[in-house]
């Protein structure tokens, strides 16, 4: 395993002399790469060393450091090892490029992430919309993003509903009963 | 004459369909010339729930990604967490945890034979091979208190011992089970309309299985031998012995024939993981959930379920929260990509045995 770790961390610097290798225990090596440079690393392990499998395509959001982290999971069958690729991208107006060409799979990550994260992808061909529907906030997986309030001003509690309220004394004024004495103790 | 081509809108509200989404087909008469699956009828965002949640309380969120199957998705999160922290697992929690994944596997196979019969038009198979799930149910209701989320295999081992007289009940129900299966072989192997209907139907060929990076029993349909639980073995896999089964031909019926052995492999492993099972603990002991925090750090963990292979990527940046939860099911690629290739060409009347046959499982689109 380690030596074909050393020999496909050989390769990679051959080719790509500005990337970054990490090994990890067991099956893992994570190598770190410029953006531009994924089309051609990926192209690369599937075509030359036989990581045919695209097993995970990821982002991050590195709010405090303003960038976007990719990671591009590869896998090949022989060697039996997981290759992290990884690339960061700049947070404002961040632009990609497309890998569908490599594996048609990767297009539905692309899709989703165009959506949720709001990365372009140069070229990347599919409908705008994908999971969300009529959506016209700002990314939703940002991490900038706040669910909760983002629901607090969008939708309404229903009448009798609202947060942090008795709801059975809201039943019984609705039904105008008493509450009878051996749950008052229970009442707030 | 050449038709007409009209637009099909197939779902989301349709008995054919897998769950909540749809699928935009292009037809002309009955053919299908293009298609396009629409999702957004099911988004729960858990994703992002989940970056505000702490360890725990995050873990009880994984089971219900995908209702068929729940426990892959628990065991995936729990061996992630224990990657990034380094934890150890106790071994008598490993063979818990592969007896409870490999039961889950059967009850979903139970559903997939209801499903993919039902699909059919052969409703007699559901009604005995849900009826047989109920079995299994009733175990995991014993062990775990729930039927169908057990919540069971967390971070640290599982959440309590077997029950007294546990195992034996589980090998009486893989005896019955096993009966069971030769019956269902008589009603849907040995049957002349489904050897009809599936036969050439949904093709997928060894190209396209890699183009798309298809898994499990799609690809395993296809001729191509591969298995998470062999090629990167996880928990105590590796010291089990099992058999791969593949068919060729990369149709539904090759599916359903891979399907078919992997229910009785199941059966097997369950067999073996009871008579091997150590004593010992199930459970280390994780810190107080409030203030449990896990180094920085990443991992990538893949469990095998019946659909195929499940990728979990959770990454900590120090807290007591996920900074970010990533599942990506084998629904992902075969119900979208796959899908919207596979049908070019079909009929509409094999839509939904294809749907059925690619495991499609809505939720995990969208999650």
């Amino acid at each position: 395993m380690e030596k074909i770790k050393a020999n496909l961390i050989e390769h990679v610097k051959s080719s790509f002399p500005e990337a970054s290798a990490t090994n990890h225990d067991g099956n893992r090596l994570d190598f770190t790469v410029k953006k531009e440079c994924i089309p051609s690393i990926l192209t690369n392990f599937k075509d030359i060393l036989g990581y045919i499998h695209l097993s995970h395509i990821t982002c991050v959001d590195w709010l405090e450091e303003g960038e976007f982290e990719m990671i591009y999971i590869v896998w090949s069958p022989e060697d039996k090892i997981k290759i992290f690729v990884r690339t960061r991208v700049e947070r404002d107006n961040p632009v990609m490029p497309n890998i569908d060409m490599i594996w048609r799979q990767a297009n539905t990550y692309e899709r989703e992430f165009r959506e949720m994260y709001g990365i372009q992808f140069t070229g990347l061909v599919g409908a705008e919309e994908f999971i969300l529907e009529d959506w016209d906030g700002p990314p939703p997986m940002r991490r900038d993003f706040d669910t909760e309030k983002y629901a607090e001003e969008t939708f309404f509690h229903r009448p009798g509903r609202e947060d942090a309220l008795d709801v059975r004394e809201e039943i019984i004024k609705r039904s105008l009963e008493e509450i009878p004495d051996y749950a008052k103790k229970y009442s707030r | 004459m050449r038709e007409k081509a009209t637009t099909l809108y197939l779902g989301p509200q349709h008995p054919g369909i897998t769950g909540n989404m749809m699928i935009r087909l292009k037809v002309e008469g009955d053919t299908i010339v293009g298609a396009q699956t629409e999702v957004g009828y099911l988004h729960r965002a858990f994703e992002k729930l989940q970056e505000k949640r702490n360890w725990l309380q995050s873990f009880t969120l994984m089971c219900r990604y995908c209702v068929p199957e729940t426990d892959p998705m628990e065991e995936s999160y729990a061996r992630a967490v224990e990657e990034i922290e380094g934890r150890e697992v106790p071994i008598r929690a490993k063979y818990i945890r592969v007896m409870v994944l490999e039961l889950a596997r059967l009850a979903s196979f139970m559903l997939w034979y209801g499903g993919q019969n039902g699909s059919l038009g052969l409703y007699t198979m559901g009604q005995w091979s849900v009826g047989d799930r109920n079995y299994i149910l009733d175990l995991f209701e014993e062990l775990t208190g729930g039927r169908v989320y057990h919540m069971y295999i967390w971070p640290g081992g599982v959440r309590r011992d077997l029950p007294k007289g546990f195992e034996q009940k589980v090998l009486k129900t893989m005896d019955y089970l096993e009966k069971r299966l030769g019956d269902y072989d008589d009603l849907m192997f040995d049957n002349a309309i489904f050897k009809k209907r599936t036969q050439g139907v949904g093709l997928v060929d060894k190209a396209t299985a890699i183009e798309h990076g298809v898994v499990g029993a799609v690809l395993r349909g296809c001729g191509i031998k591969s298995d998470i639980r062999i090629d990167d073995p996880y928990e105590v896999y590796d010291k089990l012995d099992f058999e791969v089964p593949t068919a060729e031909g990369g149709d539904i019926w090759a599916r359903a024939l891979v399907r078919r052995q992997e229910a009785r492999q199941s059966i097997r492993i369950i067999r073996q993981v009871i008579a091997d099972m150590p004593g010992g603990s199930v459970y280390n002991k994780v810190p107080n959930p409030q203030k449990w925090i896990l180094p920085k750090g990443d991992a990538y963990v893949r469990t095998e379920s019946v659909r195929g292979e499940i990728g979990l990527y959770l990454v900590s940046d120090g807290g007591n929260m996920p900074r970010r939860v990533h599942l990506r099911g084998a629904a992902y690629v075969h119900a979208v990509s796959l899908l919207e290739d596979v049908l070019v060409g079909e009929n509409v009347a094999d839509v939904s045995a294809i749907m059925n046959s690619l495991g499609t499982c809505p939720p995990e689109i969208e999650r």
